[in-house]
């Protein structure tokens, strides 16, 4: 009930206002916009190869109807056939010879029906091609990619939380000579993009004797500037009181850290997971630098590797990029309030 | 229970100085005031003897011993901070069980610390609600409670009271002074409020710019303050000062024509300025032999009932002066009045330098 009143709050009591009509269709519009391709999406990685290649194309997916006929051992495909005495019936076909195909009718077996191609027409149903999904699992090291990318997506998440939230600490609550010239440092990073660095990083990579493993993915990422950012900015607003009652409460500072510092950051650490589990798994152009083993591919590079030079089979890719759409999705869906809420928190405080 | 000495503290943060060369002497089981205006470095000193900061030069000891390199957590002290700084994340038990904890006690022996104490500050049926969930006395009384627990040597209290309202301010102030003489411990207290000082100390350590003005009992303080910042820091409301000057035969006059004389053993130099002080509660609208007679016109009055403030302009028309009347006065604002004050209880304050006391 809150949410239907929610949706249908107008500005106007009893009539819609002008301001309410803009509202609406500025509202379905970016709907439209921004849902629209998701959803064409969703709706495509559920056809057919067939039914993705024809034209006009259409928004749901559409099979051709199929039964079994006693005496054959796959589906047939059923045509809305015109037979000899001109009138139409659905009848599924056993065999198609040149222009001729040849008809059944299950309640007359023993009498095949010859018709010219020309009169008959496929009879289409609503149908879920879920084979793209199921095949994809068979024949695809399906398994073996996501473990990848849940691999790194989760070390790596913890691995970043942990190294940044160590820095903003020490940054922000320890007095040291060169304190704000090193955080200035770290903030000057952002500037540099990160495709100046990808040959330096690939060279470190290399070196360290890291290529097509797993952890070429996972350690150049762990130490992101906006993280020590966004946690050093958050930390700053925790009182000063608080770690030196812990120093007179006999605290080690690994137990300030540990005990007061990270559970009192949690919501700019949330933030900082959201990201980085969003960061890692969508991260396409590093690890296409450094895994260059099938078996070593994360989700996203297995899905490049779909793209053929001359054959692109579009129903499994889509299927694909549908499962890889999916963790991003449930963890934003979950958790956007704990990124709005920390956005603002690490922002503006 | 320790006692505990300074011997010429400074501390300087970067060029300035905020502590000059501080000595003291807090005896076993004393409860001691630090008052003084903010900025007086009251703070600081409690945070150097707590470890918190570290003196630039002299030394600290505890029951005799130095321990300026001790940390903080091994001195033996406790801190109730004036935000009380709990742990927002832990409950009033976790709270108070997170030093204990650290300190490697056995889960049984931290239970019944713990109890102990929450009976002690009625917190027992608190001790699993959060800080949040708590009103701003009951926090008090957790900050109080994590110091309890680890049995300090010394309590060290910083503003505790500053963040409640005034009636509570009140009854917690008499929960610390009664939790002193159960506990019997040497407690170290910081406040700007001269009332608390009063009200709560063995010991008041009146401080200003970083210097000790004067140590005493609050009697000591009130009666005979040692300068004339003193003398307008204690007490409320504050010791009228006006310029008299010194005249033949230990008389003084004022700079509008009325004179007295008082008694000084040392003798006043003829002719120089000086400032006389008299505590509001000790002027009076009846004349008394020998009294200075002071003439005013009425610019204010605070009717409280059981008492009234007379607030009133000298004839010199910019010396403001203060009357506590006990009862109920009909006096009005624009009315003329007389007020006397007895020679007994004034005081006469040098007019430069230190403004030393005279008498």
């Amino acid at each position: 009930m809150k949410l239907v009143s929610y949706l249908t709050a107008t500005r106007g009591r009893s009539r819609l206002h002008w301001t309410d009509w803009l509202t609406y269709a500025y509202l379905c519009v970016g709907l439209f916009l921004m849902f629209g391709p998701v959803l064409w999406l969703v709706a495509s990685s559920f056809k057919t190869e067939a039914a993705l290649s024809e034209f006009p194309p259409t928004l749901l997916p559409y099979g051709q109807k199929s039964v079994m006929v006693p005496g054959e051992e796959k589906p047939k495909p059923v045509f809305r056939v015109k037979l000899p005495d001109g009138t139409m019936k659905e009848l599924p076909e056993i065999r198609r010879i040149g222009l001729m195909a040849t008809y059944v009718d299950p309640a007359k077996p023993e009498e095949p029906i010859r018709v010219n191609i020309k009169d008959r027409q496929p009879v289409r149903e609503f149908r879920l091609a879920t084979e793209n999904y199921s095949d994809l699992m068979r024949k695809l090291d399906f398994g073996k990619y996501l473990w990848n990318s849940v691999f790194i997506t989760i070390v790596a998440t913890v691995i970043t939380l942990l190294f940044n939230s160590m820095a903003a600490f020490a940054l922000s609550k320890y007095q040291f000579r060169g304190r704000s010239g090193v955080f200035l440092f770290i903030i000057a990073t952002l500037m540099v993009p990160p495709a100046i660095v990808l040959v330096p990083n690939f060279l470190v990579v290399t070196e360290l004797g890291l290529l097509n493993s797993l952890w070429a993915v996972i350690w150049p990422a762990v130490a992101t500037p906006t993280g020590v950012f966004m946690l050093r900015q958050y930390m700053l607003t925790i009182p000063d009181e608080l770690l030196e009652a812990a120093r007179m409460d006999h605290a080690s500072e690994w137990q300030i850290y540990w005990r007061i510092m990270l559970p009192l950051s949690a919501p700019a650490l949330a933030v900082l997971a959201i990201f980085s589990i969003m960061w890692r798994w969508n991260d396409f152009l590093w690890p296409l630098i450094v895994l260059s083993k099938a078996e070593k591919f994360t989700l996203q590079l297995a899905l490049n590797a779909f793209q053929g030079d001359l054959i692109t089979q579009w129903n499994y890719l889509l299927a694909m990029t549908v499962i890889t759409l999916l963790p991003v999705t449930v963890v934003f869906a979950f958790l956007q309030k704990h990124i709005t809420q920390g956005i603002a928190s690490a922002g503006v405080k | 229970m320790a006692s505990l000495e300074l011997k010429k503290i400074i501390k300087d943060f970067g060029e300035t100085r905020v502590i000059h060369g501080v000595d003291l002497q807090v005896d076993d089981g004393e409860f001691v005031v630090f008052v003084g205006p903010s900025g007086c470095g009251k703070s600081t000193l409690l945070r150097l003897i707590c470890g918190l900061e570290h003196a630039s030069s002299g030394d600290i000891f505890l029951e005799g011993e130095r321990v300026n390199d001790v940390r903080a957590a091994d001195r033996g002290l406790a801190m109730v901070f004036q935000s009380y700084a709990l742990y927002p994340h832990m409950t009033v038990y976790q709270n108070m069980a997170f030093g204990l904890e650290n300190m490697g006690l056995p889960k049984a022996a931290i239970k019944a610390k713990v109890g102990e104490a929450a009976k002690l500050l009625r917190l027992d049926t608190l001790l699993e609600r959060k800080p949040t969930q708590l009103s701003g006395g009951q926090r008090q009384r957790v900050a109080i409670g994590r110091a309890i627990v680890r049995e300090p040597k010394i309590f060290l209290f910083d503003e505790p009271l500053s963040n409640l309202d005034a009636e509570l301010r009140v009854s917690m102030r008499s929960e610390i002074t009664g939790l002193h003489r159960r506990l019997g411990s040497t407690m170290i207290y910081v406040t700007h409020d001269q009332v608390e000082a009063m009200t709560m100390a063995d010991k008041i350590v009146v401080l200003r710019q970083g210097r000790i003005e004067q140590v005493g009992s609050p009697l000591e303080l009130y009666n005979r303050p040692a300068n004339r910042f003193v003398a307008g820091f204690i007490g409320s409301p504050q010791m009228n000062f006006l310029p008299v000057r010194s005249e033949a035969g230990s008389r003084l006059a004022t700079t509008f024509g009325t004179a007295f004389s008082l008694d000084i053993e040392s003798g006043l130099a003829e002719g120089k300025t000086y400032m006389l002080g008299v505590r509001p509660e000790h002027l009076s609208l009846e004349e008394s032999p020998g009294a200075l007679s002071l003439a005013l016109k009425v610019v204010e009055v605070e009717q409280l009932g059981g008492h009234c403030l007379i607030y009133g302009m000298l004839p010199d028309g910019n010396t403001r002066i203060t009357l506590h009347c006990e009862g109920q006065q009909s006096t009005q604002i624009g009315d003329a009045v007389v007020v006397y004050a007895p020679p007994a209880n004034c005081h006469l304050f040098e007019k430069d330098g230190e403004e030393r006391t005279i008498r």
